[in-house]
């Protein structure tokens, strides 16, 4: 990869941030081919779409009714109708033996290029994650047809510092989080009116300036049940400046242009991840893991 | 925040909002009117209906419902009793005239009354009724009302929306299918102070904003006379208590007093009940509520 890293054509990124239909995949599926419809003759390089987006959110015991198998034809459909670019969808994967995923995935030249499961299922406050669906085991970048690594991340994987930062050690230079984040605490103080709006926001700047890598933030709106979501999917460049921010809670497709010579440009300015130590996480990781499990000899956890 | 100075330095002010209690009022909306659009799509109705009582949650409801579908998709029910104060329907006429959506006026005197009984005729509930408390008489009444509501929601082609809000949720200062009894509740997560905020922000008329709240059940009777306390006290206890998970020794060592907290805890217990989904006895291999889980509203459960 990184064939054209250097190269001055910008990449024009397309938001889906739409309001998902709960439980009503075919609903979806026709919104998701009319958007890659209309990215396509805007111009666009990668079309992203939100966590569940083709299923829906707080789908409880309807989980196992919309769930997919990866060889499922209506995903072939729309890595086909998705030719020429690249796009992330995410669904409900049934895996072999049976079990549910949140799964995230890379469409790319006709096929299923890459697949990411949600590995952490939050499952505390207003989520039951766990109670319906199996945690992914794997965080691996990815090359891309835009010569580019591409790490995948739905929701909560940010919430854990390890997922952006083994991404971008594995050779993301486009880390792509797509989400359902429900809205909540509207304490007048928060930075724009919703206090899990002003954590994201944090969050994607640090990801992205800690990582000197492009984060994308694809987040839905419209209701399940009792939740908000509020959109303000954004683009943050590898400096952690914003690119480009979407409104809060409004559906549509937008677009952004970036450009992906600025991951070098940031990477040779500021060696962040040259100078990472991985040997030393890896061994200090190695003691914490075995003093947790009560395998390190005496004092040594 | 703007709409606490409302009004000249003369004046004054309109509520008291706690500081911390304060929200961001224009963000509330987006989320109340996106909240409001998706239950009625999902549910395959366009329009609401809710009952208009001439106080202040209900009012705030109107104008939320009104701002998320347009005055002309809201029915506004107005239901007094014989004893109903006067004001409170004329409070409720400003409100319908002001958003232009349309109304109806429900009298339920004949309806209570038949029940209950009035000046020593005794009613369907027998002599014995005749005596009956007013805590017994305001819950019938509210349960009369919501029986209504729902029949005017056959009529009116709309979903009942919930006017209750977070404080007497929680303290169970509500009727158990009665006013609590909706199909969505766009403010049931708002303390009655936020109401207020979002009231004046909204522009709810200030006279129903300055005025003491009141169920209405009998003359004279207002919240917080019955209750012993304020509402932006009673907030700011229910504030740190549930959504700040302060103990109750940490309440006193920010300034509460230890009777005030535990009094109110107790009325919060008291009431888990009615903010909850009656039990079914678990027997078969898939219960409602228990492990057959679904969506209010899936495919298929919109009305044609």
């Amino acid at each position: 990869m990184g064939n054209r890293l250097g190269g001055v054509q910008p990449l024009r990124i397309a938001l889906a941030q739409i309001a998902p239909r709960l439980g009503d995949l075919e609903a979806n599926l026709t919104r998701h081919h009319e958007l890659i419809a209309e990215a396509r003759r805007r111009g666009t390089g990668l079309v992203i779409f939100p966590e569940l987006g083709l299923t829906g959110y707080q789908l409880q015991d309807l989980a196992a009714d919309v769930a997919m198998r990866l060889d499922d034809a209506r995903l072939a459909g729309l890595a086909e109708a998705a030719r020429g670019m690249s796009a992330v969808v995410s669904f409900v994967e049934e895996s072999a033996d049976h079990r549910l995923f949140i799964a995230a995935a890379l469409l790319e030249d006709g096929e299923v290029r890459h697949v990411h499961r949600k590995v952490f299922l939050p499952t505390y406050g207003l989520f039951d994650e766990r109670r319906f669906f199996a945690a992914g085991d794997v965080v691996r970048a990815t090359p891309s047809r835009l010569g580019v690594g591409i790490g995948l991340a739905v929701c909560e994987d940010f919430w854990h510092m390890s997922t952006p930062h083994l991404l971008a050690m594995d050779g993301a230079h486009l880390l792509i989080n797509v989400s359902s984040s429900p809205g909540r605490d509207l304490a007048s103080t928060h930075e724009v009116g919703l206090g899990t709006a002003a954590s994201w926001r944090t969050l994607m700047r640090t990801y992205a300036q800690l990582t000197t890598s492009f984060v994308v933030f694809c987040n839905r709106v419209g209701v399940d049940e009792s939740l908000s979501f509020w959109g303000g999917s954004e683009v943050i460049g590898p400096t952690g400046a914003t690119v480009f921010g979407a409104p809060m809670f409004e559906e549509g497709l937008f677009t952004a242009d970036i450009e992906l010579g600025d991951v070098r440009r940031e990477r040779i300015t500021l060696p962040l991840l040259r100078d990472e130590r991985p040997e030393l996480v890896a061994r200090e990781w190695g003691r914490i893991v075995a003093g947790r499990a009560g395998l390190a000899e005496d004092g040594a956890s | 925040m703007s709409e606490v100075e409302a009004g000249t330095p003369a004046e004054e002010p309109m509520f008291e909002l706690p500081p911390e209690l304060a929200i961001d009022t224009g963000v509330a909306r987006r989320v109340i009117a996106q909240f409001i659009r998706g239950q009625l799509r999902q549910a395959g109705f366009e329009r609401a209906v809710l009952a208009l009582s001439g106080g202040i949650d209900s009012a705030l409801v109107a104008y939320l419902v009104a701002e998320a579908i347009g005055p002309e998709q809201l029915l506004c029910v107005m239901m007094p009793y014989r004893t109903s104060s006067p004001d409170s329907r004329g409070d409720a006429e400003t409100v319908v005239t002001a958003l232009g959506c349309a109304s109806d006026l429900v009298e339920i005197t004949a309806m209570v009354d038949g029940y209950f009984g009035a000046d020593g005729v005794v009613g369907e509930g027998g002599a014995e009724a005749l005596e009956a408390s007013a805590l017994r008489r305001g819950n019938f009444m509210a349960r009369m009302r919501m029986a209504t509501l729902y029949d005017r929601s056959v009529t009116w082609r709309g979903l009942p929306v919930g006017t209750g809000n977070k404080t007497e949720s929680l303290i169970g200062y509500t009727t158990l299918f009665g006013d609590s009894a909706c199909a969505f509740n766009p403010i049931g997560d708002l303390y009655k102070s936020q109401v207020r905020q979002l009231s004046a922000a909204i522009g709810v008329p200030e006279r129903i904003i300055r005025k003491a709240p009141s169920a209405d059940l009998w003359p004279g009777q207002t919240d917080e006379t019955e209750a012993g306390f304020t509402y932006p006290v009673l907030d700011r206890v229910l504030f740190w208590r549930v959504d700040r998970r302060r103990s109750v020794d940490e309440m006193v060592a920010i300034g509460f007093e230890r009777a005030l907290v535990e009094r109110v805890d107790k009325m919060v217990a008291g009431a888990e009940f009615k903010r909850q989904v009656p039990p079914i006895a678990k027997l078969g291999p898939r219960t409602a509520g228990v492990d057959y889980l679904y969506p209010r509203r899936r495919p298929g459960s919109a009305r044609p």
